[in-house]
């Protein structure tokens, strides 16, 4: 076998691989994926000493400015909210991207074998940097460069995210594709004592399921007047 | 050694399961791979994107009274739509978080991200709004069944290596490339189709509406592969920082 011969095998081989990593996933984790009452198994945060009752009330007033300006709400409360209906995953041969229907960009897990943009060059977002691989039978998702100031800061089980925070996602299917566990682990030194881990069961939405965007005014005035106004 | 026969059977050998994962995988089993960031290119870098909206064809109305055609089809904010007296400021942003539609979407100078999918494709901008397309084969429900949106509701299907895709259920108003606005009859047929072994694609725009146009009307935009390792932005607004309300004052 000549060098050009030996060249254009290898050249061959890579096109091979290179389409390989693309699809050859273990799973394919498409669908629209809904929230139930009983889908969440969310232990307490064991919180940072750093972390104050003042700092906390602070992030959920940002919390409610966000809400109440139709700010994107970001990471994690896109995967939380039952209420507004269910994410659409799908997954292609760059990346899996997760639709919420609140008001929020598209999360971008790529899994196409790439490392996380070097942080000195990448503007956080609400949704951060997302890389992902497949372990197995399950999807592991790492993510950091979350504007930490910016949209829905809360996490589940208490705390906050931050410009530092690091979140891992695993996604695994269950009962033959009908279930989807998605396991959170947010680890932060600002903030967490000990990693936090908590879990969501999705239930896959019935065929013909479908998503949108919900309108989100900040300048409805009968909207602000009770977002921000006495319950009466 | 390996001779370039034995080597090759062995390529093949190894690409046989994969494809065939692929196939079934929907990926490689659509004509095309339109898959990744796609923006239209500003090579002059004057911001008039070549004149681009300059050459589409003026779109022939049933009412040109009501013409309504933006450059980008963009809706206007609510603080644009104020009369503004001569050397009076005015707001012309207010940081409002708004949510990407058709046809701003597929107009604007931000990247967009194409995610193909079995059952369905998404076109993802740098915004909240997501285009659904969806190709498992269902059909539009009935129009009075839909709740009328900034990207619609969207059906696609591959014509040989065009991915075609109709879309209804449009928010009404608006302003379209070349004259025109939405209504809830109107009717967008778009058709993706890759050039220069993927390096470009051009999509034909074609809308119809009985109560708008004379005739459909048909436009196209060509668009350019962004490299392997592309990532998204995120267009952030805030519509309560102060900061983000801009004005300007108008010619006395």
């Amino acid at each position: 076998m000549n060098h050009a011969s030996t060249k254009r095998t290898r050249r061959v081989l890579a096109i091979a691989l290179s389409v390989a990593s693309g699809c050859m996933a273990a799973s394919d984790i498409s669908g629209f994926w809904a929230l139930r009452f009983d889908s969440k198994n969310v232990p307490m945060a064991e919180l940072s000493p750093k972390v104050t009752k003042a700092a906390l009330d602070a992030h959920l007033r940002k919390d409610a400015d966000a809400i109440r300006w139709c700010n994107h709400l970001g990471v994690p409360f896109v995967m939380d909210d039952p209420s507004s209906g269910p994410i659409d995953i799908r997954q292609g041969r760059v990346e899996v991207a997760v639709v919420s229907n609140v008001v929020s960009v598209a999360r971008h897990l790529y899994i196409d074998g790439r490392k996380h943009v070097n942080p000195d060059a990448f503007d956080p977002t609400t949704s951060g940097d997302s890389v992902g691989r497949w372990e197995g039978d399950t999807l592991i998702v790492d993510t950091i460069g979350i504007a930490g100031n910016r949209g829905i800061t809360s996490i589940p089980g208490g705390g906050f995210r931050t410009d530092k925070s690091h979140l891992v996602e695993r996604y695994r299917l269950l009962e033959g594709g009908k279930q989807l566990s998605v396991t959170f682990t947010w680890d932060d030194p600002d903030v967490f004592r000990v990693p936090h881990t908590y879990q969501y069961i999705y239930y896959r939405a019935p065929a013909g399921s479908e998503g949108g965007t919900l309108a989100c005014n900040p300048f409805d005035e009968q909207r602000t007047s009770f977002l921000t106004g006495t319950p009466k | 050694m390996l001779d370039e026969g034995t080597g090759m059977k062995l390529c093949l050998t190894l690409l046989k399961p994969v494809l065939g994962v692929c196939l079934s995988a929907g990926v490689a089993g659509a004509a095309g791979d339109l898959s990744g960031f796609w923006e239209r290119r500003d090579t002059a870098g004057s911001g008039a994107w070549e004149n681009i909206d300059a050459k589409i064809p003026k779109a022939v109305l049933l009412r040109p009274a009501e013409a309504n055609g933006g450059g980008r089809g963009s809706a206007p904010q609510p603080a644009d739509s104020a009369k503004h007296a001569a050397g009076q400021p005015y707001i012309v942003t207010n940081g409002r978080c708004g949510t990407m539609g058709l046809p701003g979407a597929m107009a604007h100078s931000a990247a967009l991200d194409i995610v193909q999918g079995k059952a369905e494709t998404l076109i993802v901008g740098e915004m909240p709004g997501v285009q659904h397309i969806f190709t498992d084969g269902r059909q539009h429900p009935a129009a009075q069944l839909i709740e009328p949106s900034a990207t619609g509701h969207s059906v696609g299907h591959w014509e040989g290596d065009t991915f075609v895709v109709d879309t209804v259920g449009l928010t009404a108003g608006g302003g379209i490339p070349g004259g025109g606005q939405k209504s809830r009859e109107t009717h967008l047929i778009e058709r993706f189709r890759l050039l220069d072994g993927g390096k470009r694609m051009t999509v034909t725009f074609t809308w119809d509406d009985p109560k708008i146009y004379a005739r459909p009307h048909t436009y196209e935009y060509t668009y350019f592969k962004d490299p392997d390792g592309s990532y998204a932005f995120e267009e952030w607004r805030d519509s309560g920082d102060p900061l983000q309300k801009q004005s300007i004052v108008p010619r006395e």
